[in-house]
């Protein structure tokens, strides 16, 4: 089948009746294809090394689901910290805002994890059972003879293992190595949910690598939609120089032509399947295959690289790129209050955490001239330790209220949550009126502490009790 | 006539808002299938949900769920006898999970000896330490308030006191019917089975003469021999 040249007007990938134009982008060396494969396998090697580092006894990145607790390079999180969460994603999506409107879509080509198993893994598998583009696009169009259906069947069969190996790395971010490898030594039967995520894991990426593909960024992406939108003439981005290209094609005597000869380099490199010549568009992830396969060619004829590079708009027309412009400034202010508030959100996080409710039943009881008020606190210890707590009261409480009955010291085991019934009580003589108070937890060893949210001590109106004298002899034998 | 595009692709619809045309193009065949799937899976969920009520909706399946639990754990309890917690109070294990939730849950009120006191420094002289009684009613004595049999113990830590002004709450929506269960083991694993209970002056049981002595009677089983009166912990 003829390539069909890309146009605007219509998405390369779908024929005129819907059905699929399977893009076979052809190899392409260069520089900026060395330091993407460079990148991207640094973050493999990240993705699948995190959850075999052990920090401070659990693995560096670990989302126990089961446990509800979260550990993120030594730091432990409990469910109770999801707030950080909101400062984490909002840092995030400026920190894209902000490199976005600089460089474009750089997320996109260099680091997306998409990008980086689709190009990285899937496609040099491909590259290496199918070989390059053309003889790709020859294998596909050509009949089912046996060795045609050897090679699929193989290729096929790579996809499905290393769809079924990312899947398990993925699960042991969630459930640890070590409880992942006991999983895989027991029939399926044996841990049926864990096995089901991981067999809809391997299907869904098998089926995003295999055939769904460039669809995924161009159509569904949400992320790359909102990335174009973030970008205007002076992102630098991959641009087509048409000043100094066109006009395209073969100079001859009484037509001179621009530097571009028109070889089609680019468009036969492109993983989405576009004509960069067209100037920016919304299928460019930006991962630069087209300025290596254009500089290439302009290095064989001897003429300046750089037709197709990163540059703005307003570079591209002869103008100078401005990087310090309103949008920026103010992407990186917004950038800077994030980070600020991620790094206060995170010092607030405290390795145990105290909360208190009132328990159940009357608010006060009164029983031989002392008023009792009963709570519950709940202490999670949140350090991989054990660790011994005191608990004391704080706020402008009345001398004579005391805990009773619980020791003032607590011991929880490394990662244990405990709940304890606390009783304070008052003789009834020294209530005046309700005040309010706060119980605190403070770490023996470590001196780390938590306070409880305000709380109240109740009881009944001292003006409208009989005045009954306090008698010690009814709480003291 | 309808315009075409410069380059012999698309269809340029006539239509246009602000001068905004929009070319009339094929949805990808993989997009228009995602709809064919809804639709047919429409089908489907309408004939099975709202015709034939072949499904739970969810709010059933979560009423069901809970019925489920209820109807188990009221299984395990038409199961519970006075002897079978008996029994359970001389098995380590269930003993110790209790007097882990005792020490946590009960002994601020209770005391850590089940005697409803504790050791306290006074304010005026801290070194020397008082017993000072502590809201809750001994446990370690023979003389009852609500009942001294397991069931009623039971019944009163897993419901609270009648009048639930007088302090014990309802524990078992904080600890569960299982932890409740594991706690009476513990207070009675402090007790003999077949120990005369006494109620207390106060108790509310008292003025019902026909309550009294089923109880009594059920504390002492009578295939055991006639009751010793042990001291316990007193």
């Amino acid at each position: 089948m003829k390539p069909s040249t890309p146009t605007l007007d219509s998405l390369s990938t779908i024929h005129a009746d819907g059905s699929r134009q399977f893009v076979q982008p052809s190899d392409v060396h260069g520089p900026f294809t060395f330091w993407r494969r460079v990148a991207a396998l640094a973050l493999l090697v990240i993705y699948i090394a995190l959850p075999w580092i052990p920090v401070n006894g659990f693995p560096a990145v670990f989302l126990d689901v089961q446990e509800r607790r979260f550990h993120f390079f030594g730091l432990t999180l409990a469910t109770q910290d999801l707030w950080i969460g909101f400062f984490l994603v909002t840092g995030l999506a400026f920190s894209l805002f902000f490199v976005t409107s600089l460089f474009g879509r750089v997320w996109c080509g260099w680091t997306c994890p998409y990008t980086v198993f689709m190009e990285q893994l899937y496609r040099r598998v491909e590259r290496w059972i199918d070989g390059d583009g053309p003889a790709r696009r020859q294998l596909e169009d050509a009949p089912w003879t046996a060795s045609k259906i050897a090679r699929r069947v193989f290729k096929h069969g790579v996809f499905l293992l290393i769809s079924a190996v990312i899947a398990h790395i993925f699960l042991s971010y969630f459930v640890s190595i070590k409880s992942l490898y006991e999983m895989m030594q027991h029939s399926p039967a044996h841990h049926a949910k864990a096995f089901g995520v991981v067999l809809f894991l391997t299907g869904a990426l098998y089926f995003s690598f295999s055939w769904f593909r460039e669809q995924f960024c161009i159509i569904l992406c949400p992320y790359g939609r909102l990335q174009s939108a973030l970008t205007d003439d002076n992102s630098v981005v991959i641009g087509y120089d048409k000043k100094r290209g066109e006009p395209r094609g073969k100079a001859t005597v009484e037509k001179p032509a621009g530097d571009c000869i028109d070889c089609r380099r680019c468009v036969q490199v492109c993983p989405t399947g576009i004509d960069i010549r067209n100037g920016l568009q919304l299928e460019c992830i930006g991962c630069a295959a087209c300025v290596d396969a254009c500089d290439d060619i302009m290095v064989k004829l001897k003429r300046p690289k750089g037709l197709v590079r990163y540059d703005s708009y307003v570079g591209l027309q002869g103008g100078k790129t401005r990087l310090i412009r309103p949008r920026t400034i103010f992407y990186s202010i917004v950038l800077l209050v994030g980070v600020v508030a991620f790094t206060f959100a995170v010092t607030r996080i405290s390795p145990l955490r105290a909360s208190v409710v009132r328990m159940g039943g009357a608010s006060f009881y009164v029983d031989s001239g002392i008023i009792r008020n009963q709570f519950q606190l709940r202490v999670i210890n949140k350090r991989n330790a054990e660790s011994t707590y005191k608990i004391e009261l704080v706020g402008s409480v009345p001398p004579s209220l005391k805990i009773v009955g619980v020791d003032q010291m607590i011991t929880l085991p490394a990662m244990g949550e405990d709940l304890k019934t606390i009783v304070l009580t008052l003789p009834q003589a020294d209530y005046k009126e309700h005040f309010k108070f706060r119980i605190k937890v403070t770490d023996a060893a470590r001196g780390d502490s938590n306070e409880t949210r305000v709380m109240e001590y109740l009881g009944p109106d001292p003006k409208a009790a009989p005045a009954a004298a306090l008698n010690a002899k009814d709480f003291i034998h | 006539m309808t315009p075409q595009s410069p380059n012999n692709g698309p269809v340029l619809r006539e239509h246009s808002y602000d001068g905004i045309q929009e070319y009339d193009q094929k949805l990808p065949n993989w997009w228009l299938f995602t709809w064919y799937i809804t639709m047919v899976w429409f089908v489907i969920a309408w004939v099975a949900y709202y015709q034939l009520n072949l499904g739970e909706s969810g709010e059933e399946q979560v009423d069901k769920a809970l019925a489920n639990i209820k109807a188990i754990q009221l299984k395990e309890l038409e199961k519970l006898t006075d002897e079978k917690l008996w029994a359970m109070s001389q098995d380590e294990k269930v003993v110790a999970a209790g007097a882990a939730t005792f020490a946590t849950t009960c002994v601020a009120c209770h005391g850590t000896d089940l005697s409803a006191t504790a050791l306290s420094a006074t304010p005026d002289n801290p070194k020397t330490k008082v017993k000072v009684k502590l809201p809750g009613l001994p446990l370690n004595d023979t003389e009852w308030k609500h009942g001294g049999t397991p069931l009623q113990l039971l019944s009163l830590v897993r419901k609270g006191a009648p009048d639930l002004t007088k302090g014990m709450p309802p524990w078992e929506p904080q600890l569960g019917l299982t932890r409740v269960v594991e706690v009476v083991s513990f207070v009675l694993s402090k007790h003999k089975k077949g120990e005369p209970v006494t109620l207390a002056a106060d108790s509310p049981l008292k003025p019902g003469a026909a309550a009294a002595p089923s109880a009594a009677s059920a504390a002492t089983p009578p295939a055991t021999a006639p009751a010793v009166p042990t001291p316990a912990g007193k």
